[in-house]
């Protein structure tokens, strides 16, 4: 490049250099808009086949109903489903939440950059364990540690389920909380330290008050990737649905309910087999309001504090 | 008041001062041991796991203890020495001793699909059509050193369609040529060229620039080709295809001595190269002692036979080979797939994309629904790629390319997210300098910004393509097979990959199967992923370095 | 890219074998010095050479779905064949009867769908509009088998007990059911009603597909309802032969009749192949007839497959073999398709 030789006529250069500049431009844009078009084709996918589902089973019916048997007595009531789902959220919340809100609060306050350096990846990893083996772990070695223990457990349950589906997204609550805790300005804790306050105080009373909206975003986040958690669920919770579930029994979430529907002995074409889109749906819409909701709250909270 | 109420100066003093550090210490070491808690979970069920599937305990106490004594002493107290001494040089150490462990899953990787996918002539004309490529575009530079709009760019993509698919029906492509021109070359001739003799020039490259010397540079080429040739004629003893040697050798070897030489150059924490002698040279001596005296090594689930043979309703014979095999190609898949794009909307969003206006809106609607697509559970990724590739584009019913594409629109959003993250990290005073040197916009994103963030970049991705690989639900809604005794030959052949065979196994009630063969293909899983994971940390570590 | 020459499998093998002894001078730290690893490669070497050079030299892809039920039987059979021509190359997913039917069989995706039931009309018509054309073959048969616990003295049951004890609002003590058995309430353990189990029991024994009392112990484990069984006296299951064979020690298996219960024959491989034992579910495989046709790896598979579905490989499953006039038949009926 730098031994072309000087020429006059930079206006020619210019309008080959800005045609290329903005195709160059288009076509990222292009690439950046391509996740636009799946969020369009996801929604249309869904859409196309639960319509041809709700053609078939009101959707009253639908999301009313008590009984999920799609096979006796085609039974479309999708709220057993939903009612395990949730029971494996709110599980995994209290293991999650707790630990995961500890871990950063101890990161971002108390940790020194030695055991940062150590205790960070050894929370990736818990992240980046893929979620069949940790259901491999739930199904093989915690429901008989459990019973062990005298838990009675079946073998396919809902708890060692739940736990495993809380430690897989501790790592979530705790880096997302850090990150909100660690952004906390310093003037306020040295404020609160000028004011006599110890560590403890600064850290329960100051930063996590400040950060609570990242927290609580983080816990929203963490919380919509448990109710979308599939594997764990299929290998280790069982397949069947409960209004009521127990803790110790065989359960089945919305999504473990479309990997049996997708793998199971159904006839194609069925008022079943679309069901498997009306649940994809009604997941779908879940957890991307909760998503929008967890960036809703991480926004306001990103105004109060720059 | 104050004066009437003896209590005040002492709480103002101080005196539950030790109540609130009573508190305090409470809570730190309660958060501490909370998040211990959930490591220590995980780590012991990895260890039951790996006990499980490599079952230590049924080896002859004489066969740990060989290997107590040649590996895990010297080794502890080598490490013992860098904890107290010199930390760096443990650091230094630990990279030198995982890069080559690492260089050989690499390098069985693409020797696995010189096996299975390319025949190595098939490598051989790709390889020779892209040197013409390259040739022929540096051709055209020089003799049209002025050129016209989008000269450059249509000349390189005529060259390359010429080179690498050619016109259907009409001109053969350059590579599909050369496949089948009758070269009387055998594959391990094919490989010098095609592979030693690259990887040589770009060793030799490293070296001379590291050097500033062409000397270094050429004696590093021709080292690389000797080490090489070397490969072609031991082979024999070694017992395997030498072509394959060749490959094996190379990529453990070049960036092993690449590293070396580094430290060496700069004659900085030497100590830390004793490592991984003393960590491979313990195992070679152990293992030349046990066979020596015959000790019987454990009855391990994960043995040699586990990774080479395929499915089988005989738990002592059943194997992941096919699945790994499957896993890699669908790796490829997605590589080829998610990677640019995800790296090039990434660019846009950052380096081109106005804040304000109707663009700066549709941008953020852009932004949020990435970051929502990112939560969107991996079940629903696979009805979409169930219907769009296989009832909409009518492909194969899971085969690689389905597998690939459905998985690397899941990651996508996560590659985007990360790629942006480095983008953002390079310092603007380095843009404004490359604009005040005129260049362009382009020019800029392509010589300043893209290899600044490009170390940050790969940490995002490979952290990604860990998720992809270990992905599952997604496979079963396109439906992947469980099981297959062949790995697939191409890529719209139907495959199955580790996860997706993990879950196969996990159905089999036996003992055998949920205790063994299962944990054994975790493990396999886990150290795949692992060593991407360490892989990325590495790379994150010599960036944070650097900056 | 099927067509270019591929390495052989021996090469394979030896580059496999080898790159282990690289890796055991890398990677020991986990794997180790296992000896019986590598003398297993070896003779599996031998025995893969020797069987390329016998089979016939065929190449190509077979694709099996179906039901999770045949999927074993798939397997099994597949691996076998496999040993012979590694050339051909097996996929085999479980996908459920219907699943592969609606999503793999009917759409051309697939050369053979394993069902559990026979196909339905609508499936037909279903594959007929794609020009498929689905052939039944049945290879096989999972025995039914009612448990009750040890200490339970009952002997044989007939299948309009059973349907008593199992049908909606069924009854609720043993002594509604036969006058001499205890009165006491029942505790039952069944599979799932998402199990081919499940439907060929309501279909055949309580007379309705789908009709079953919901208030008894579902489970997708039958090592479950072996478990519940064994903890009970008063509690009665049903479940596939191959777990009542893993565990005939723990719980009692009852001899059932269709119609009279001086008729009643006991569970055992042997009734179900000679066609004494009444609850004998027939498990099938569909072929697409084009299929078998065209590629000659599908023919091949298919004719392993019915030739070897009467023996044991079918019996270690646990599942009934053929017998040989229904093999024979099976042969002829693949010959004539063949032909066609």
């Amino acid at each position: 490049m730098s031994e072309e030789p000087a020429r006059p006529d930079f206006a020619g250069e210019n309008r080959t250099r800005s045609a290329k500049e903005a195709s160059i431009k288009w076509f990222l844009f292009v690439c950046a808009a391509l996740s636009v078009l799946v969020t369009v084709a996801i929604v249309a996918t869904l859409l196309v086949d639960a319509i041809e589902f709700f053609t078939r089973v009101s959707p009253v019916a639908f999301y009313t109903g008590t009984n999920w048997s799609p096979k006796i007595g085609e039974e479309f009531g999708v709220l057993p489903l939903v009612t395990n789902t949730l029971a494996v959220t709110v599980l995994s919340a209290l293991v999650a939440i707790p630990v995961g809100t500890a871990s950063a609060a101890y990161l971002s306050e108390y940790a020194t950059d030695r055991t940062r350096s150590v205790l960070k990846p050894a929370l990736e990893i818990l992240a980046g364990i893929p979620t069949v083996v940790y259901g491999f772990f739930a199904l093989v070695y915690v429901t008989p540690a459990l019973r062990g223990v005298g838990v009675p457990v079946g073998t396919f349950n809902l708890l060692s389920a739940s736990i495993m589906v809380g430690v897989m997204i501790i790592p979530m609550v705790s880096s997302l909380s850090e990150d909100a805790m660690s952004a906390v300005p310093d003037s306020l804790r040295q404020g609160a330290y000028g004011l006599g306050a110890t560590k403890y105080e600064v850290t329960t009373s100051v930063v996590i008050p400040a950060a609570v909206s990242g927290i609580f975003s983080s816990f929203i986040l963490a919380l919509s990737r448990a109710i979308g958690e599939t594997m764990i669920v299929v290998v280790a919770a069982g397949m069947s649905p409960q209004l009521f579930p127990s803790a110790f029994e065989s359960i089945q979430p919305m999504t473990s309910a479309m990997v049996q529907l997708s793998t199971s002995d159904l006839a194609g074409g069925t008022a079943a087999y679309y069901s498997l889109f009306a649940i994809g749906l009604t997941l779908f819409v879940i957890t991307f309001s909760m998503n929008v909701a967890s960036n809703w709250v991480a926004s306001r909270y990103r105004e109060e504090y720059e | 008041m104050a004066t009437e109420n003896p209590d005040r100066g002492e709480s103002w003093y101080g005196s539950d001062e030790g109540v609130s550090q009573l508190r305090g210490a409470v809570f730190k070491w309660g958060c501490l041991s909370a998040m211990l808690f959930g490591i220590a979970m995980v780590f012991a069920l990895l260890a039951y796991v790996a006990l499980d599937a490599i079952r230590p305990l049924t080896a002859d106490t004489e066969w740990l203890l060989t290997f107590f004594l040649t590996l895990v002493v010297p080794t502890g107290l080598l490490v013992g020495y860098y904890a107290r001494r010199d930390r760096t040089a443990g650091w230094v150490g630990g990279t030198a001793t995982a890069l080559p462990a690492f260089s050989l899953l690499v390098g069985s990787g693409i020797a696995l699909l010189l096996v299975e996918v390319f025949q190595p002539i098939e490598w051989f004309g790709t390889t020779l059509a892209l040197v013409a490529v390259i040739g022929a575009i540096y051709v055209h530079r020089r003799l049209r050193p002025d050129p016209v709009a989008f000269e450059g760019a249509a000349v390189a993509v005529v060259a390359l369609l010429l080179g690498l698919v050619g016109i259907p029906g009409a001109i053969p492509s350059l590579s599909g040529l050369l496949q089948n021109a009758p070269l009387a070359l055998n594959r391990a001739t094919i490989m010098l060229y095609s592979f030693a003799a690259p990887v040589g020039l770009l060793a030799g490259a490293t070296v001379a620039r590291r050097r500033e010397s062409r000397r270094a540079g050429a004696i590093a080429a021709g080292l690389t080709l000797v080490l090489a040739v070397v490969a072609v004629v031991g082979a024999p003893t070694v017992g395997i295809d030498d072509y394959l040697l060749v490959v094996l050798v190379l990529s453990v070897g070049v960036p092993t001595a690449l590293y070396a030489e580094n430290v060496v150059r700069k004659r900085e924490h030497l100590v830390g190269l004793a490592l991984p002698v003393v960590v491979y040279g313990g195992v070679f001596v152990g293992a030349t002692a046990v066979q020596a005296f015959g000790f019987a090594g454990p009855e391990t689930w994960l043995d040699w036979q586990f990774l080479t043979n395929s499915h089988s309703r005989f738990a002592d014979e059943a194997g992941i080979y096919p699945a790994l095999v499957g896993s890699i190609m669908m790796m490829l898949v997605i590589v080829v797939s998610a990677f640019p794009v995800g790296v090039a909307a990434a660019l846009y969003l950052e380096e081109y994309a106005p804040d304000t206006g109707r663009v700066g809106r549709v941008v953020n609607l852009i932004e949020m629904n990435i970051a929502n697509l990112a939560g969107v559970p991996s079940v629903v990724y696979g009805l979409l790629g169930l219907a769009l590739f296989i009832r909409y584009a009518d492909m194969n019913t899971g085969s690689v390319i389905v597998g690939g594409l459905t998985v690397g629109l899941l990651i996508l959003p996560i590659v985007i997210i990360s790629a942006q993250e480095a983008v953002r990290a390079v310092p603007s005073s380095m843009r404004q300098a490359s604009y005040g040197m005129g260049a362009t916009k382009w020019q800029t994103v392509r010589t300043v910004v893209l290899p600044e963030a490009i170390p940050g970049i790969l940490t995002g991705t490979i952290l990604a393509f860990g998720r992809a690989i270990g992905e599952t639900a997604p496979l079963l809604m396109i439906g992947a097979a469980a099981v297959v005794f062949n790995p697939p030959n191409a890529f719209t052949e139907k495959f199955s990959a580790m996860p997706r065979q993990i879950f196969a196994w996990s159905h089999e009630p036996a003992a055998e199967f949920r205790y063994g063969v299962l944990a054994a293909g975790v493990v396999t899983l886990l150290v795949v992923l692992l060593s991407m994971n360490a892989a990325a940390i590495l790379i994150r570590n010599r960036y944070q370095r650097r900056s | 890219m099927a067509e270019k020459e591929r390495p052989t499998f021996e090469s394979r093998r030896k580059f496999l074998v080898g790159a282990g002894g690289v890796s055991v001078a890398t990677l020991a730290g986990c794997i180790g010095e296992s000896g019986g690893g590598g003398g297993d490669d070896s003779n599996e070497d031998g025995d893969g050479s020797d069987t390329t050079d016998g089979g016939e030299d065929i190449s190509g892809d077979v694709t099996v779905t179906g039901s999770s039920t045949v999927y074993p039987v798939s397997v099994a059979m597949s691996e076998e064949f496999q040993k012979m021509h590694d050339a051909v190359d097996i996929s085999v997913d479980p996908t459920g009867s219907g699943g592969g039917f609606e999503n793999h069989f009917c759409p051309g995706n697939s050369d053979i769908n394993g069902a559990s039931r026979p196909i339905t009309e609508a499936e037909e018509e279903n594959c007929a509009e794609n020009d498929v054309d689905p052939r039944e073959f049945q290879i096989a048969s999972d025995a039914l088998t009612v448990v009750v616990n040890t200490e339970f003295d009952i002997e044989s049951i007939t299948f309009d007990e059973l349907a008593q004890i199992w049908e909606p609002d069924g009854a609720e003590t043993w002594s509604d059911v036969r006058d001499d058995w205890p009165d006491e309430e029942f505790e039952l353990y069944g599979p799932a009603s998402t199990s081919g189990t499940f439907d060929w029991f309501t279909e055949n024994v309580v007379g309705e597909v789908g009709a079953h009392r919901e208030d008894y112990e579902a489970t997708e484990d039958d090592n479950n309802i072996i478990a519940g069984v064994e903890g009970s006296e008063t509690a009665m299951g049903y479940l596939g032969f191959s777990y009542y064979q893993e565990n005939s020690d723990r719980v009692k298996a009852v001899s059932v009749a269709e119609e009279d219960v001086s008729n009643a024959v006991e569970p055992s491989l042997e009734n179900a192949k000679s066609g004494d034992y009444p609850m004998a579910r027939p498990l099938f495989v569909y072929p697409d007839a084009g299929a078998i046709q065209e590629k000659t790896q599908v023919y091949e598979f298919m004719n392993f497959y019915v030739e070897q579905a009467e023996t044991d490989i079918v019996s270690e499953i646990g599942y009934v073999p053929t017998n040989a006039d229904l093999r024979d038949e099976n042969l002829d009926r693949l010959e004539e398709i063949r032909n066609e």
